[in-house]
């Protein structure tokens, strides 16, 4: 999907607010029809680095660059790129068809024009046509979001952007919509960049992931790519349940807390425990051991909590004064873990990943 | 909620007492302006519309409307245009000593009248100017901004700001935002503003009589024709000045109703 030359690069891109630097000096290269998804806690800088993009912020320093031209010096209503935001933001004195038709209306397009774009637009949403003549408040939130979509569509703008706009959204209708503007995203080829704090979101549609932290990219990369293999204990935690066990530099070339270890096994994986590093392993990956089964890294403990996650059945284990360990187990009929119990647990080295920083 | 059959009485009752006590005072002016004799007592023996002819033919009553007319227009219009500004500043910008900024306009509104109409009769006699019907027009401009600020601010508070970044992101300029967005949808608070500047100016008295000099407004001439010279036109005049209130609401109220069906007409 991705080609050669980059649509957006940001080059040091740098926002401070009364001295507090939300933005710090990033750097970032979108391809032509990525489907690119910014993810972070609240106050990582995401939505200052989309309100520079869009143009409703100006940044401290740093460039924008949409191809060969320079974006950031362009005015906001003269930037060819069109946000989606987290409010929707459709106007409320104006009709279905009226919202959908403002940026065109704008452009001085003629009026017969406007509405056959405007009803191409609702087919494309899966809207029925009549819905032209609606007003936005008899709408539902799932109606709003594709009309706030097909609004932007109609701005036909190089890049989209989206400031969170499923979150206020129930369960079910947002993993539809989800699915629903990952297929629009195929369908129209746009390049589209999604703002969010839901990495769930995320993976289910982008292709690239950034994750932000304290106004800085943390780690650039496919889903699966993050998610395996995290470069920092924050993005390790970010991604969803992990255990994570601190190096012991002191005691052993692969020595980490709390865990027995097959040295010769965590050699050939390269698993050296540097100071400051955690040996990362997710709970899908921890077994439970019988009597006798040897695994790279073992450790025990007794059960302390059972919590059913639909396929999967997640346990705390509790370790002494260690971090209890997380472990998942898929359902397959046998009898869950007594409360209390004692167990032994392991995991290979292959399932494992090194985290070199925090 | 359903309501039980005590609590709805109740509530009737509660509503014919805030009618009658707000509407049977007027009802008395309105009977001694039709009433034949020259004082009004009850019953009314025989009734007479002579001094509605009276007051509609008065060059003098022309003249105090034609004053009261003017001076209440230009409140109308500066304050609302003032009060846009000023509620767009509170609500879509934040700068330094803005909410203090806000206090102090709205602390006009909580002097007594008579009070703030003194200390502007002073101020302009100090300054130099002779008070006529455009000073009046500044002392009412004093207490009744405020009013159209506030009343438009509540109005620009409640609408969602990326409404506007909405409509800029999409090639807007600053004007065509203002047009296509803010302005319609501050609507409804632009109108109720200026209906509130409109009556409150109209029917003023305690600002008027410090500040109008030589010249006279409607409210003022009843009060000095209450204290010497009455004639039923005096409650005759006064009726008149109800009933042009009562027209102006009427056309505010139609106002956004004609403004929609307009809009339905335009998009169909």
């Amino acid at each position: 999907m991705s080609q050669n030359q980059p649509i957006l690069r940001l080059a040091g891109l740098l926002k401070k607010f009364n001295g507090f630097t939300a933005l710090d000096s990033v750097d970032l290269s979108v391809s032509e029809g990525e489907f690119l998804a910014i993810v972070g806690p609240s106050g990582s800088g995401k939505t200052t680095l989309i309100r520079l993009l869009v143009g409703m912020d100006e940044q401290t320093d740093g460039t924008i660059w949409l191809r060969d031209e320079r974006l950031d010096t362009v005015p906001a209503n003269e930037r060819p790129t069109c946000m989606v935001f987290q409010s929707l933001a459709l106007f409320p004195h104006r009709t279905v068809g009226q919202n959908i038709e403002f940026p065109l209306k704008i452009r001085k397009v003629d009026a017969a024009r406007r509405k056959e774009r405007a009803l191409e637009l609702l087919n494309l949403l899966r809207l029925p046509e009549h819905y032209y003549d609606r007003r936005i408040n008899e709408c539902s939130g799932g109606e709003r979001q594709r009309i706030a979509l097909a609004r932007a569509l109609a701005f036909d703008p190089e890049i989209l952007f989206f400031d969170e706009p499923l979150s206020a959204l129930d369960y079910r209708l947002r993993k539809t919509l989800e699915k629903e503007l990952k297929d629009l995203h195929q369908r129209t080829g746009k390049t589209f960049i999604y703002i969010t704090h839901s990495l769930e979101e995320a993976m289910v549609m982008s292709d690239r992931i950034a994750i932000m932290r304290k106004g800085q990219f943390e780690q650039i990369g496919p889903g699966e790519e993050i998610y395996a293999r995290p470069q920092s204990r924050f993005v390790a935690e970010f991604m969803g349940e992990v255990n994570l066990f601190p190096a012991r530099p002191g005691e052993g070339a692969h020595a980490f807390e709390g865990l027995a270890v097959d040295d010769k096994a965590a050699a050939q994986q390269g698993l050296i425990a540097a100071e400051g590093a955690y040996l990362m392993v997710r709970p899908e990956k921890v077994r439970v051991l019988e009597e006798g089964e040897r695994a790279d890294f073992t450790t025990a403990g007794t059960v302390h909590a059972g919590y059913l996650l639909g396929s999967r059945r997640q346990y705390e284990i509790e370790r002494g004064d260690q971090k209890p360990l997380i472990i998942e187990i898929v359902q397959d009929g046998s009898p869950p873990l007594a409360d209390g119990a004692r167990v032994r647990l392991g995991f290979d080295a292959g399932d494992t990943h090194l985290v070199e920083r925090d | 909620m359903k309501t039980g059959r005590f609590l709805t009485a109740a509530l009737y009752l509660y509503g014919i007492a805030i009618l009658v006590a707000l509407y049977l005072p007027l009802l008395s002016v309105g009977f001694a302006s039709i009433s034949k004799s020259r004082y009004l007592s009850f019953p009314v023996r025989r009734y007479a519309f002579e001094w509605y002819g009276e007051a509609l033919s008065s060059g003098t009553v022309a003249d105090l409307v034609v004053t009261s007319l003017i001076t209440a227009a230009l409140v109308t219009l500066v304050s609302v245009v003032v009060g846009f500004f000023g509620a767009l500043a509170f609500a879509r910008y934040s700068w330094r000593y803005r909410k203090l900024f806000q206090k102090f306009v709205l602390l006009p509104i909580f002097f007594p009248q008579t009070v703030l109409g003194l200390a502007l009769l002073m101020w302009f006699n100090a300054i130099g100017i002779v008070p006529s019907w455009k000073t009046a027009v500044v002392a009412h401009l004093v207490w009744i901004t405020p009013i159209t600020t506030l009343i438009i601010a509540i109005r620009a508070y409640s609408f969602d700001p990326a409404l506007e970044e909405a409509a800029r992101d999409m090639g807007c300029t600053t004007l065509q935002t203002l047009k296509e967005v803010t302005l319609p949808l501050l609507a409804p608070g632009i109108v109720s503003a200026g209906l509130f500047a409109f009556l409150l100016s109209w029917g003023n008295f305690p600002l008027s009589l410090f500040t109008t000099g030589a010249d006279s407004t409607l409210p003022e001439w009843l009060y000095a024709k209450m204290v010497s010279g009455y004639s039923p036109l005096v409650p005759t005049v006064g009726m008149l000045s109800v009933f042009a209130s009562a027209l102006l609401l009427l056309i505010a109220i139609a106002i956004p109703f004609l403004i929609n069906r307009a809009r339905s007409t335009e998009s169909a």
